[in-house]
């Protein structure tokens, strides 16, 4: 089967600057073709393509199709050889918002341009003698860090529902490629045709429609995440509330509320919008209007993406305290509260803050981030994925099945219907791992008795 | 020196290989156990078959002998899978075993510069470095000198054949094996393995009920598989198909115990696509029945092969269980089936030259590198003597690419990735299947035999002739068009009136047939070429979205790797890369890629780490 290798010369992008909310983010193109294939999206003073070679051009980023602005945009063209990759090039200064940016990146994929690999851009650079020689061992080192890297990442970022939903969907792809494929083997009086397989080929179409249609960094970057700030009284959920409000420089919204239901504030977390709910103590009480506070603040919990349950550090475990632990809740984040002066040592599984010093807090963070990231809870039902480069593979997995489909109905044979197969193989192979024409053939020999 | 070169083996590789160097001037000797035995098909009595066929018809394109031969003993010809779209058609011939034989025989006794003689070799000379070939030493302690070797030694190495718990050293069914060879070799630091195969029982015509099974007839044109053959008139024989039924299954289940696969005896590995019946009933316990073909093995004999039904059981329950399947119940048997077991070599220790890493000079080919088949065997025994050749020319090997020719697959697998079963060419294995039809193999690789020399001037004229025939034809359909008096005829047309026909023929629903009105010409042609350009022109917008990949497959093919690169000091590649980098020594960073376990990072690191030093080169130059 065709290995994915580096090819020097088609046309690559990639966005250039971290992939989080900022006020700028640069995305890089390179290859033969690109500035006039970014061109053909570009409505600016000047044509790129005729435009002098390392000087903003400021314009509109298109959909030729839908007519849709995107973005605008301050374009610089690299001419080849005076570039990064020593080819033709561009780079495009856009709004740092990101479902913005990813509405020009998956335009850019439909334009011809494929997304780059880790290190690809200084693989070229490389390859097209523009680098220094005595720094070749440098280069190694960042390309196989950078594809180990991502390879790790790629691996720890699919969740098990993910992959084991995409691996069902790889064998059944896997089983209609040897249903095609022994067509191909053997003649026609030996192996009986077997037949179309329009039903698997549906379903595996209806689960890659899912599973691009879950696509998280999107739905979690544009519709926001809910958090709430839940514990017993006095355990410092309006500090650490406030900590939030305070470290973070993107306050969307003021506050309002009532402490004795809830606060409410929009807070930015590296770019994700977050709503954060500071609730009223969880307790017992006869106080009718507390009481009302308390089923606000179950109300807010139960829609809640994420529950930060403080502990009082200090004061040690409650009984309360050890009754919500004891039940199992997986959205739900422990917090070890006043770590500073606490009383006797942190929880296993429950992350150590000081809500008044700021201590741990930037752990906290990241702890919240990966839970948004990795946690169900986020959406309604289902896996999801959560990488732009997954999702791109599964758009490709699906327009092959679409084309194979598509092929049954326009009576193409077999041989043909194969080839569009082995794209869907393909894809779905680069997310979980190569599938050779080995494990075809495995598949082919236990599937159909063969041998004359 | 006695010869230029020595030819070890008489089988499809070794005829390949002797006639290929003695046809480029060298004198060759030609050495084989039997001369009575040239050229056997020790299996089925067929050549070719869906993606062996097309290497029949490329070893033709290039000069080689296989085509010619199964022109002139055809007993039947047909194209298989034609439903099943233009890349995986194939021709398939039924062959008359001992006229083919015969034939084989024959071309090399006629064929200038090549000395047949009857002995048996049982090790290789080496120089005094140990690392070039010289020669051979024979059975009868002959010594044979010569500057390249081409060993084909089949299934002939150290080779044993079972049936039930008899067992015997022997190549085929009454031939002694090669003994000592595969010994010898494995002295010399080669790794080899065990592979097995079967063969179903020969039994007699007169003796089966034809009446009660399904005929198989061939199809009515016969067509010849070389190219430079302008028709066939050999006569055509029926195939014939029964079945197996639970009766059958029940004795092979019944006396499992006594078949030497299931009992332990046989240690090699047997092919998966080509089980044999015990296998089958194993494998696959739900199926009520399994076919069988009945197949002549000739005009002149009433042996008839039973093909899907090999087995090593014991004779008597083979008797037995054939007995049960209709048409079959007084049937004589005239040849046991049977297993055979045999040494091969592991041919990741050969370079895709199919020359030895470890010895200069000496090439390898056919079924000794563990693949099966008689085409496959060819193929290599083609490659091998053009390249051993190419050797004494002091010029570079002709490798054929993946994108080229399903040799060019063939070779590139066995070399890359070694094998583990008998090794035998798929359909599936070519990634670049859409450009590797057999009817235009000629197309792809004669002009290989016209550099190399193994063309002759008929072979051009013939070459030529039919390219431009293929050129006449498309002009003549993009000229003319669908008019409205066509549609009558041919209603498939209606949708395509004012177009020429050139689109038109691109509708799934419409094929040149219905052209016989619109370009009347077409009728001149010869039907082969007909088809050739119709599926040219069905097929053009998919061969084109191929192109692309293959593109970028070549440019990884065309960046060279340097003859001894130093991998130990190629850091940035993993450890496990690099050892597996240094023993298969890939020709190309395209085939480094291929090496099971290397990854893309490593890939790009050779790349940069090659291109590094076409940089330093370029800057020595400069000073």
């Amino acid at each position: 089967m065709n290995h994915e290798i580096y090819d020097p010369d088609d046309m690559i992008a990639a966005l250039a600057t971290p992939w989080a909310e900022s006020a700028i983010a640069v995305i890089r193109v390179s290859g033969a073709g690109s500035i006039e294939a970014v061109d053909a999206l570009f409505s600016g003073s000047v044509k790129l393509a005729g435009a002098e070679a390392r000087k903003l051009t400021l314009g509109v980023i298109r959909n030729p199709e839908t007519e849709e602005a995107l973005d605008e945009v301050m374009a610089v063209p690299f001419k080849s050889p005076v570039s990064y990759t020593g080819q033709d090039g561009l780079e495009l200064y856009c709004h740092g918002s990101l479902p913005g940016l990813q509405k020009i990146l998956n335009l850019l994929f439909q334009s011809g341009f494929r997304q780059a690999s880790p290190g690809e851009f200084t693989f070229r650079a490389f390859v097209n003698g523009k680098m220094d020689l005595t720094r070749a061992e440098a280069v190694q080192e960042i390309i196989s860090a950078k594809s180990g890297k991502a390879q790790s990442m790629a691996l720890s970022r699919l969740s098990g529902a993910v992959e084991s939903r995409i691996n069902t969907m790889k064998s059944n792809a896997l089983g209609i490629a040897a249903a095609f494929e022994i067509q191909l083997d053997y003649p026609e009086d030996e192996v009986e045709t077997p037949e179309t397989p329009m039903g698997e080929l549906l379903q595996i179409k209806e689960g890659l429609t899912e599973l691009i249609a879950s696509y998280q960094v999107g739905r979690i970057y544009q519709e926001g995440v809910v958090v709430a700030l839940a514990g017993r009284t006095n355990a410092g959920k309006s500090s650490l509330f406030n900590l939030f409000l305070k470290e973070d420089r993107s306050i969307v919204s003021d506050i309002h509320g009532t402490t004795r239901d809830f606060l409410e504030s929009w807070i930015s977390l590296s770019g994700i919008p977050v709503r954060l709910y500071d609730t009223a103590g969880l307790r017992k009480s006869d106080d009718p209007i507390e009481e009302e506070g308390i089923r606000r603040t179950r109300q807010v919990l139960k829609n809640s993406h994420v529950i930060l349950y403080l502990l009082d550090g200090e004061a040690g475990l409650s009984e309360d305290d050890e009754a919500v632990l004891a039940r199992a809740d997986n959205k739900r984040v422990v917090v070890w509260n006043k770590a500073d002066i606490a009383s006797q040592p942190c929880p296993e599984g429950a992350v150590p803050v000081s809500a008044v010093s700021g201590k741990g807090f930037q752990e906290l963070e990241k702890v919240l981030k990966d839970k948004i990231f990795h946690d169900s809870s986020t959406t309604q039902d289902g896996p999801v994925i959560d990488s732009l480069r997954q999702k791109n593979l599964l758009e490709r997995a699906l327009y092959g099945v679409d084309k194979v489909i598509e092929g049954i109905h326009n009576g193409l044979p077999v041989d043909i219907l194969a080839m569009d197969l082995s794209e869907v193989l393909q894809a779905l192979g680069e997310i979980t791992g190569e599938v050779s024409s080995s494990d075809i053939m495995e598949q082919m020999f236990s599937k159909f008795c063969v041998g004359k | 020196m006695d010869f230029d070169a020595i030819v070890v083996g008489g089988g499809h590789a070794g005829i390949e290989a002797g006639l290929a160097l003695a046809r480029l001037n060298y004198s060759t000797l030609f050495i084989t156990q039997s001369l009575d035995t040239i050229g056997r098909l020790s299996c089925n009595p067929a050549v070719g078959g869906l993606s062996k066929g097309n290497i029949v018809r490329e070893v033709d394109a290039l000069g080689g002998e296989m085509a010619r031969l199964i022109d002139g003993s055809m007993i039947q010809f047909r194209i298989l899978n034609r439903s099943r779209g233009p890349a995986v058609q194939s021709p398939r011939a039924q062959a008359d075993k001992n006229l083919y034989s015969k034939l084989a025989k024959m071309t090399l006794e006629k064929q200038d510069n090549l000395q047949l003689f009857q002995d048996t070799v049982v090790d290789i000379l080496e120089d005094s470095t140990g690392h070039k070939c010289e020669g051979v030493v024979t059975e009868r302690g002959r010594i044979f000198r010569s500057r390249v070797v081409v060993l084909t030694t089949g299934t002939f190495m150290e080779g044993r054949i079972f049936i039930g718990a008899f067992n015997q050293s022997s190549g085929r069914l009454g031939e002694p094996a090669a003994v000592g060879l595969g010994t010898a070799l494995r002295q010399k630091g080669y790794t080899l393995g065990r592979l097995k195969t079967g063969t179903p029982a020969r039994v007699k015509k007169s003796s089966l009920d034809f009446s009660q099974m399904e005929e198989q007839p061939g199809d009515e044109l016969m067509q010849p598989f070389s190219f430079f053959r302008e028709k066939s008139d050999r006569p055509q024989l029926s195939c014939h198909i029964t079945y197996t039924n639970k009766k059958t299954h029940d004795i092979i289940r019944a006396h499992m115990h006594e078949s030497p696969l299931y009992g332990g005896e046989i240690v090699g590995t047997g092919p998966r696509y080509c089980p044999s019946i015990e296998d089958k009933v194993v494998r696959f316990p739900d199926r009520e029945r399994h076919q069988v073909f009945v197949e002549p093995e000739g005009l002149d004999t009433e042996e008839m092969y039973l093909n899907g039904i090999s087995s090593s059981l014991p004779e008597i329950v083979q008797e037995e269980f054939l007995r049960t399947l209709p048409g079959l119940a007084n049937l004589e048997i005239m040849r046991p089936g049977y297993a055979v077991e045999y040494d091969y070599i592991d041919p990741m220790q050969l370079l895709p030259s199919l020359e030895s890493k470890r010895h200069e000079g000496l090439f390898m080919a056919g079924q000794t590198n563990g693949t099966s088949g008689y085409e496959e065997a060819a193929a290599q025994g083609l490659m091998a003597g053009i390249n051993a050749a190419m050797k004494l020319q002091g010029k570079a090997p002709l490798v054929l690419s993946r994108a080229e020719a399903y040799t060019g697959v063939l070779i590139d697998d066995l070399v890359t990735l070694g094998t583990k079963e008998p090794y035998r060419m798929f359909t599936s294995r070519a990634e670049y299947r859409l450009s590797l039809r057999h009817d235009d193999a000629d197309q792809r690789l004669f002009p290989y035999a016209e550099q190399l020399g193994l063309a002759t001037e008929q072979m051009e004229d013939l070459f030529h002739k039919k390219k431009n025939g293929l050129e006449e034809i498309k002009e003549l359909l993009r000229q003319r068009r669908v008019s409205g008096c066509y549609l009558r005829k041919h209603e498939n047309l209606i949708p395509h009136e004012g177009k020429n026909c050139y689109m038109a023929l691109k509708d799934p629903h419409v094929n040149l047939s219905h052209m016989d009105e619109a370009v009347p010409e077409l009728e001149n042609y010869p039907p082969a070429w007909l088809d050739h350009v119709e599926l040219d022109v069905k097929y053009e917008g998919y061969v084109a979205r191929q192109e692309r990949q293959v593109a970028r497959f070549k440019k990884m093919e065309n960046i060279l790797i340097p003859e001894g690169f130093d991998y130990s000091a190629a850091e940035g590649i993993s450890m496990e890369s690099r050892e597996k980098m240094k023993t298969i020594q890939p020709r190309s960073v395209g085939q480094a890629s291929r090496i099971s376990g290397v990854r893309s990072s490593d890939i790009a690191v050779l790349t940069v780490l090659l291109n590094q030093g076409r940089n330093r080169s370029i800057n020595n130059a400069d000073k």
